[in-house]
């Protein structure tokens, strides 16, 4: 006698990210084993992310080197200018990286902050002269006409009307902060100093980030975290909160969402609440499905951290340089244990990010500047995955016979589609192979009706694939190399005999 | 005092015999030489009459001499002394060379407590006299010895204040530290200051209570010497009385010696000059022509006959 199929729809698959934290066989179907190349679209389907584009034509001084670190220099009068750092250089320009390293101004590395003030752009990195450029030239920072106790800070804040310096290798607990409006004075007007060593909660620490937010500035330790209120007058701002045993990695891993600051703690990504009413400082975790990955990937961090956050893609990006691994948090809402859904970049060769104010993102590369945009990583594709977990289809005793894989994809015009599958935890997976073919939006192919009032977006493609093999668990995963269309991934059918009792 | 001296008149009756005689030998000759003898015998009255002047003013010279040596020892300065109750003493007494010694003397007890005011009186006019810098030093030190646990409970509470907020390590170019820190600061200083100058002021207000309190004792000292002249001051009285008394008996004296001398100069100068007016008529008469003149007449004339 004939069995009764069991059908097992995963709708919206991995569209609360990646999880490695839980059992697979106790995982939700949403989560996802792997997904790599993957965002949560804006329908919370898991999706191809976007590739980047490089804007720069000519990067003769950039050479071998690579772009790590990029800002808009945001001026009142004139034209936004790109500053970008890289083969020990400063650059300004995007199609063309102009070298506007001062004269005689020797660069040992290029690991730069860089921050707007008062209509010029500041840029402190560790044992290092801070430079200026005020829209015509980079200057030392020190031979701006005024300037005073100038101080070789590795991270710097533009926050209540001043400059905020720390990570001074010799006084790692001091802040100093500028005059009122003048970046370059810091030893006259209303400029000042605090040493918080005597404030860390757990005794000892060293600065590593600074943030404002919510009125406060927030002094970010290695493993404690000091908030003052009243930073506006710096001479009579008082402590507001402390919070022990969560500090910050690195000052790049710090974003303002708006709502949170969120940074890059020993235990994974973190961020403030609000906290005006409240009085407190609750830490919700955000990494929480993927923290032995991410705390691994910190730990082995040996060169930079660079992250951005982007409202308009609704993600928070975290690039661990050396291992060339991008962690994607979308921030649009939080799961159901407070931590974002979380999918991977790997090898996307990305070295720093900026936000531009009307909202397009700039990547840093080897070849200069990129657009986040486009569906392939400068006209090279990409491979998209998805792996569920282990499905076990709510019987982990019976052995289930994979029957048919209908996936229902969206977009992914003339992708060539893997369709995989495995059974009992073995990484040796089946794969069914299929194309989707171009697809046309136009109705029945005429010119006609491929004008835009009749093209409805991307197209859905369903397919049904044979499998074979048994086991009591099974994993399914898709693939697809990315060159130059988007794919989501709708839903994933999977017909499965329920066998016996092993 | 002694007896009141008496000046002797001159022995009239040896006068009167050799001026007799002098007449008995005139007689005698007149009587032989009835014509010359009047004018001899007036020139002879006549000189006679002159050296009794002579003689008499020698006399009240000799005897107004006389007078003013008695009265000069009769009014001579007696010593005295004068002792006051508390055993202090003053005396006054004419010295080997003639001048007058004046010695006052006071108690054992009153030199003992003159000795102690003196001293003090010395002790405190040297304290006033010296540099006030170090006592200045010392009031300010007392003081900010009064005044250091309040600034360092001051202190001590805004550090802790400080440390709750946060703040201990704040350094601004404008206030140095933070406003409040400056603010403790400047006030502690300005108390500071304000003991610094309240120590100044106090040195010299002690400078001068030791100058006033020298003044006092000073002042003090010498009461003992002012408390016996002032109980000498009866003494002195009784003294001045006596001296009084001596001046006016030696006063009385010299006036009724001298109404003596001058009774004596008056009956001889009487006699000179009736000597003398007989010479003189005698003179007169022998030298202008005249009925003979007989020794009656002459004795008529001597109112001898």
């Amino acid at each position: 006698m004939a069995q009764e199929l069991k059908s097992i729809n995963l709708v919206a698959p991995a569209f609360k990210g990646i999880n490695t934290e839980d059992s697979p066989l106790a995982q939700d179907p949403s989560f996802a084993e792997i997904a790599d190349n993957a965002v949560i679209d804006k329908r919370g389907r898991i999706a191809a992310r976007k590739g980047h584009s490089v804007i720069t034509t000519n990067k003769t001084e950039l050479g071998s080197g690579i772009i790590r670190a990029i800002k808009e220099f945001d001026r009142s009068v004139g034209s936004n200018v790109i500053l970008s750092v890289g083969n020990n250089k400063i650059f300004t320009g995007t199609t063309t990286l102009t070298d506007a390293t001062p004269g005689g101004y020797t660069i040992t590395a290029d690991n730069w902050k860089i921050v707007n003030f008062n209509d010029k752009a500041y840029l402190f990195q560790a044992s290092q002269a801070p430079l200026v450029y005020d829209g015509t030239s980079v200057v030392r920072l020190d031979s701006v006409a005024g300037a005073a106790g100038v101080v070789q800070g590795n991270e710097v804040l533009s926050a209540f009307g001043r400059l905020w310096v720390t990570g001074v290798s010799s006084n790692p607990s001091i802040i100093y902060w500028s005059d009122l409006l003048i970046g370059h004075d810091y030893s006259g007007g209303t400029s000042g100093s605090i040493d918080i060593s005597k404030v860390w909660p757990d005794g000892y620490d060293e600065i590593v980030a600074l943030a404002a937010h919510n009125g406060l500035l927030i002094i970010f330790g290695k493993h404690s975290i000091v908030t003052y209120s009243g930073a506006e007058a710096p001479a009579t701002m008082a402590l507001a909160d402390t919070v022990a045993g969560v500090g910050c990695v690195n000052r790049d891993t710090v974003q303002y969402t708006g709502t949170d600051v969120l940074f890059l703690a020993h235990t994974g990504l973190k961020s403030f609440g609000r906290t005006v009413q409240e009085k407190s400082l609750p830490i919700s975790s955000l990494s929480g499905n993927i923290s032995k990955d991410i705390i691994a990937s910190l730990q082995n961090e040996t060169q930079f951290f660079r992250s951005i956050y982007s409202p308009e893609e609704g993600f928070y990006l975290l690039t661990f340089t050396s291992q060339d691994m991008t962690y994607c948090f979308d921030v649009r809402g939080t799961l159901e244990n407070g931590s974002y859904r979380v999918t991977r970049w790997p090898s996307t060769t990305f070295a720093s990010f900026t936000r531009l104010n009307d909202g397009t993102l700039y990547i840093g590369t080897s070849n200069g500047i990129s657009t986040y945009t486009g569906y392939s990583d400068n006209n090279v594709s990409y491979r998209f995955k998805y792996y569920s977990p282990s499905l076990t289809f709510g019987d982990s005793s019976r052995v289930k016979i994979l029957k048919k894989l209908k996936p229902t994809l969206v977009g992914a015009n003339d992708a060539t589609v893997f369709m995989k599958w495995a059974y009992d935890f073995d990484t040796t997976y089946a794969t069914a192979e299929f194309t989707v073919g171009t697809q046309i939006t136009g109705f029945y192919g005429l010119s006609e009706y491929t004008t835009v009032e009749f093209t409805a977006g991307q197209l859905t493609n369903q397919r049904s694939l044979n499998t074979t093999g048994y086991g009591t668990s099974v994993q399914v995963g898709l693939e697809s190399e990315i060159n130059g269309f988007a794919l989501s991934l709708q839903e994933i059918n999977v017909m499965a005999l329920i066998g016996k009792l092993l | 005092m002694g007896p009141f001296p008496t000046v002797q008149p001159p022995v009239e009756e040896e006068s009167t015999s050799g001026f007799f005689d002098f007449l008995g030998g005139l007689t005698d000759f007149l009587g032989n030489n009835t014509s010359v003898l009047p004018g001899v015998l007036g020139g002879l009255l006549t000189g006679e009459a002159y050296g009794r002047l002579s003689d008499v003013g020698k006399e009240a010279r000799m005897g107004a001499d006389e007078l003013a040596q008695r009265q000069l020892e009769m009014s001579q300065f007696k010593p005295f002394t004068v002792t006051t109750a508390t055993g202090s003493g003053f005396g006054s007494m004419m010295g080997a060379d003639g001048g007058l010694q004046t010695t006052m003397t006071l108690s054992p007890e009153e030199q003992a407590l003159q000795q102690q005011l003196f001293g003090g009186a010395g002790d405190f006019f040297g304290q006033a006299t010296q540099p006030t810098a170090e006592r200045e030093q010392e009031i300010f030190q007392r003081m900010r010895t009064a005044m250091s646990p309040e600034e360092q409970r001051q202190r001590l509470e805004q550090e802790q204040r400080m440390a709750a907020q946060g703040r201990l390590g704040v350094r601004t170019a404008q206030f140095g530290g933070t406003p409040e820190q400056l603010a403790l600061a400047k006030a502690q200083e300005e108390a500071r200051n304000s003991a610094m100058l309240g120590a100044m002021q106090q040195a010299r207000q002690e400078q001068m209570q030791q100058a006033a309190l020298g003044q006092q004792f000073l002042g003090a000292g010498y009461m003992p010497q002012q408390q016996l002249v002032a109980g000498l001051q009866p003494g002195l009285t009784q003294q001045q009385l006596e001296q009084q008394s001596r001046q006016f008996g030696s006063g009385m004296f010299g006036e009724a010696t001298m109404s003596g001398l001058e009774a004596m100069l008056s009956s001889e100068m009487a006699r000179a000059n009736l000597l003398g007016g007989v010479g003189a008529n005698l003179l007169s008469g022998a030298v202008t022509p005249k009925p003979a003149f007989g020794m009656s007449d002459l004795l008529g004339l001597l109112g001898k006959g």
